[in-house]
């Protein structure tokens, strides 16, 4: 069945000044400017926000810790030469979890991003690795901060923990008022 | 005369939350039925926002007359009729389709951030404190309004019928937002807060560049809807019939 949804895009958010980013998931937007926007609506309520990132899904290039283990693709890959641009790193440290923000690396082509991020930043054990090109991400704009993000620590949000449906159905089950 | 303006300001506020508030039911009518799911949390989102705008103008007006601020936001939403609301038609209309909506809230949206400019150099200090911080969210609102404005307005052919068709509906409906609002008068003169006719200028100028930009245009030929807030239609009823049954039905219920 063709996709009948917009394009994707990937969206990182970081938490406070300072701090690295974090992968957060994807939105659907009609352009990359929508998805900044939906990537706010989407992911900040919980629990905050100081910048968010987006990407075109097709821009991140991706490895694997498996993919990577025996070397091939690594010796594989050549320097053509060319224009280098920057790429961001991501990297994912963890079963649980999501990919956090590693550093930036300059390149003239994905692959060899990857391999100038693994040899940067491969000091850490990293089960997945993403480069994406700088240039194609957007990023807020720090002037826009407060409008963006601020709301996120001035509501009250309830946690689902504060709705006691799942403990009151177990009770009632436990009567027997319900059956499975 | 304190006390004068403080009723004058609880009427006014009161009627600010009643814009909210109605604002907020109508967007979160589309809660599951918005064209696409980051959309629909998105709408969810703005109309959670104008529900806490309201709560904050009734708590403001509870402090004014001494009312329990915990419990005359939930009086004033679920024990007042239809004839004791004082929101203005724009906010009543049924949702429309997906430009309506999102079209109404635009215009509605560059309004309140004139105003709340206005208000944040209230002379009444919780006021001008309050309106800081609605401030910040109601920009957000403008841009998301602005951003799809835009791409609807230059969109297909079918999203920019749809945009100016609910323009053309909602065009004479602008005029009842330039009135003063109840208790405006005194209130005005005091510092407390801005004339409202003293935006239209200000809005008129923004909007018909923006709309110009999004290839809409208003009409020229149309009666002005110039009700005043104290008159409501039968579509703030039937949205009250639905938002009020559940506290009318158990006032005491609990949730």
């Amino acid at each position: 069945m063709p996709d009948t949804q917009w394009p994707r895009f990937m969206v990182f958010q970081q938490m406070a000044p300072g701090e690295p980013l974090v992968h957060n998931g994807t939105v659907h937007a009609p352009d990359i400017e929508m998805a900044l926007l939906n990537g706010r609506d989407v992911f900040v309520r919980r629990p905050r926000a100081h910048a968010m990132w987006v990407t075109p899904v097709e821009c991140i290039f991706a490895k694997t810790a498996q993919e990577l283990a025996d070397g091939t693709w690594l010796a594989g890959v050549q320097d053509a030469g060319g224009a280098e641009e920057k790429y961001h790193v991501f990297g994912k440290l963890h079963h649980l979890g999501q990919l956090d923000q590693l550093g930036m690396v300059e390149a003239a082509s994905a692959p060899m991003a990857m391999k100038r991020a693994i040899e940067g930043f491969g000091g850490k054990p990293v089960l997945v690795w993403w480069v994406f090109p700088a240039a194609r991400t957007l990023y807020s704009d720090e002037a826009e901060a407060e409008s963006l993000f601020q709301f996120s620590e001035s509501h009250d949000f309830k946690n689902q923990a504060f709705y006691p449906v799942i403990t009151m159905m177990r009770q009632m089950r436990a009567k027997g008022k319900l059956e499975d | 005369m304190q006390k004068k303006l403080n009723s004058a300001l609880a009427e006014y506020l009161i009627a600010l939350g009643d814009d909210e508030l109605i604002l907020s039911h109508r967007d979160s009518e589309w809660c599951g039925h918005a064209p696409i799911l980051e959309e629909d949390i998105a709408f969810a989102n703005l109309a959670v926002d104008e529900l806490g705008h309201a709560r904050t103008w009734y708590e403001l007006a509870a402090a004014l007359l001494d009312e329990e601020p915990a419990r005359f936001p939930d009086h004033l939403a679920y024990f007042r009729d239809a004839s004791e609301w004082r929101c203005v038609q724009w906010v009543t209309l049924p949702r429309g389709d997906w430009a309506f909506t999102l079209l109404r809230r635009y215009l509605f949206d560059a309004l309140e951030v004139l105003r709340l400019e206005g208000l944040k150099s209230s002379a009444h200090a919780p006021l001008a404190e309050a309106a800081a911080k609605i401030l910040n969210e109601e920009r957000y609102h403008l841009r998301h309004g602005k951003a799809w404005l835009l791409r609807l307005g230059l969109g297909t052919e079918e999203s920019h019928r749809r945009m100016q068709a609910a323009l053309d509906e909602l065009w004479p409906y602008a005029a009842q937002l330039f009135l003063p609002l109840p208790g405006e008068a005194a209130l005005a003169g005091a510092g407390v807060v801005p004339e409202t006719g003293g935006l239209e200028a200000a809005w008129r100028e923004q909007v018909e560049a923006e709309l110009k930009a999004a290839n809409l245009t208003p009409p020229d030929d149309f009666i002005p809807v110039l009700r005043p807030r104290s008159q409501q239609t039968e579509h703030l009823m039937d949205l009250l019939a639905e938002m009020q049954m559940v506290a009318r039905a158990n006032p005491e219920a609990r949730w």
